[in-house]
């Protein structure tokens, strides 16, 4: 059932334009800061891309998966597949993978990046593959968030401005914590510092059990949603 | 077997539907019939669990193929992808497509992308998704909207069939001659109230009686 959905998800998605247009975006923009960055740094570092592909991957995953669960309402689908009925969870984590898989397609170029240190310079691969992880890791709890999105509204453009601005609150969750009594939670909660312990080298149990269990959540509100869209 | 009874439904206190009951027993095909916003597509997705009854029930044996009032698709995906993926989610083997698309007049479809259908072979690619896997009920809203002469008188032919084969089937229709020739007994909804359940006449009488049920002030 789910192997049927992203299947499908997969196909309608590539037969628009958004992966592309993403994947361009994604690109052209990380390679401009990231050069930037390896001229200023005169090091062979891939550190430093991680945060800067992570905060695009918050502006662009929500482009992804927008359409997941909006336009399905919107057209109709969604009813003719709740009168047959199929459950929310299926459908919801089919629709997660198939964005996940597409973020990871669009953002996977970025091993040229490695490619082009190795004939830099000779690069630490242990920080590479942690910062992958973590771009991945993050990539996947985004989408979680970015199909919650979608499973609220009928509206794609909606669906993409609530996933940005949550999971922008997410990246910026530690600026100031220490100023407030809730610090110790937000700091926690800040996708970009547990990020950043990735880019680092480290891959820290903890960090990898956040992503993991904001993606679970999501998906987990999300197909309560399409359930509840059942009896209305 | 399809059952409502004393359905109720509001909408932000706007009464839709009022204690509507009928069933429909296997081998029968059954007309709702109404003026537009009478109440029947909501009576339909009330039925389907798609929407929650204020009062009353709704009993329908599943699987049930649902042919819903207006088209719905994936624009970029072939037709038989569209079947193919449908047929998934109804647990139903992936053989069965070409023969549903078969049986709905929809055979000649099966590669075009269905963004680029025309109103009437939607229709038919819409009948033919609720014929997959041949389930024991059909909930058709409109299913003949759009389809031509001879396309109608196909689409009654296999409605009969279906009902021949045992299925209760329920169909909405706007089209009394079609409600006089397929069904055997005809429901008129009018202002979300049952007002009539009896046997079609003739096309013509059919026509004096819904008028009359209906008002003639109501049509214009
Ligand atoms: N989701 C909804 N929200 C608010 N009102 C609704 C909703 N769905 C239907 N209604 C109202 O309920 C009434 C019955 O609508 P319904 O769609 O069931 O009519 P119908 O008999 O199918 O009409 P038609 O022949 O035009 O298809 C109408 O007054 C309609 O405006
Ligand atoms: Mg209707």
């Amino acid at each position: 059932m789910t192997r049927a959905v992203v299947g499908k998800e997969l196909r309608v998605l590539w037969a628009s334009p958004v992966p592309y247009v993403v994947g361009a975006l994604l690109q052209l923009v990380l390679g401009l800061l990231y050069v930037d960055q390896l001229a200023a740094r005169r090091q062979a570092l891939f550190q430093p891309a991680v945060p800067i592909a992570g905060f695009l991957l918050l502006a662009l995953t929500p482009l992804v998966c927008m359409r997941a669960v909006a336009e399905e309402a919107r057209s109709g689908t969604l009813e003719l597949l709740l009168a047959v009925p199929v459950a929310g969870r299926p459908l919801v984590v089919g629709k997660w993978l198939a964005a996940w898989i597409t973020v990871l397609v669009v953002l996977a170029p970025v091993v040229l990046f490695v490619l082009l240190l190795e004939w830099f310079g000779n690069p630490d691969l242990g920080p590479v593959l942690s910062g992958l992880v973590g771009l991945a890791l993050l990539a996947g709890a985004l989408a979680a968030l970015g199909v919650l999105a979608s499973s609220l509204t009928s509206t794609q453009p909606v669906a993409a401005m609530t996933a940005f601005f949550v999971s922008l609150l997410l990246w910026f969750a530690h600026v100031r914590a220490e100023a407030l009594s809730v610090g110790g939670v937000m700091d926690r909660l800040s996708i970009s510092e547990r990020l950043r312990g990735f880019a680092g080298g480290v891959v820290d149990t903890s960090d990898v059990a956040f992503f993991v269990l904001l993606a679970a959540a999501a998906l987990t509100l999300a197909a309560a949603a399409v359930d509840g869209r059942r009896l209305r | 077997m399809i059952e409502a009874v004393r359905l109720s439904r509001d909408f932000g206190g706007r009464e839709a539907v009022r204690e509507v009951s009928f069933s429909v027993a296997p081998g029968e095909v059954v007309a709702f019939l109404g003026p537009n916003g009478a109440g029947k597509t909501t009576t339909i997705r009330l039925l389907l669990g798609l929407l929650r009854p204020a009062a009353g029930r709704a009993d329908v044996t599943r699987p049930v193929g649902y042919v819903p009032e207006l088209f719905a698709g994936y624009d970029a995906l072939a037709v038989s992808s569209y079947l193919g993926f449908l047929a998934r989610m109804k647990r139903v083997p992936r053989a069965e497509v070409e023969p549903s698309l078969g049986a709905a007049g929809a055979a000649d479809l099966a590669g075009r992308p269905v963004g680029r259908l025309s109103k009437g072979q939607r229709q038919r690619v819409g009948l033919a998704q609720a014929l997959l896997g041949r389930p024991p009920s059909y909930v058709l809203d409109e299913p003949t909207q759009g389809l031509d002469p001879a396309q109608v008188v196909e689409a009654r032919t296999l409605l009969r069939s279906l009902a021949s084969d045992g299925a209760a089937v329920l169909i909405s229709t706007h089209l009394l001659a079609e409600a006089a020739a397929v069904a055997d007994r005809v429901v008129v909804i009018v202002r979300g109230r049952v007002v009539a359940e009896e046997r079609p006449g003739e096309a013509g009488d059919l026509e004096r009686r819904f008028l009359e049920l209906v008002g003639r002030g109501e049509l214009t």
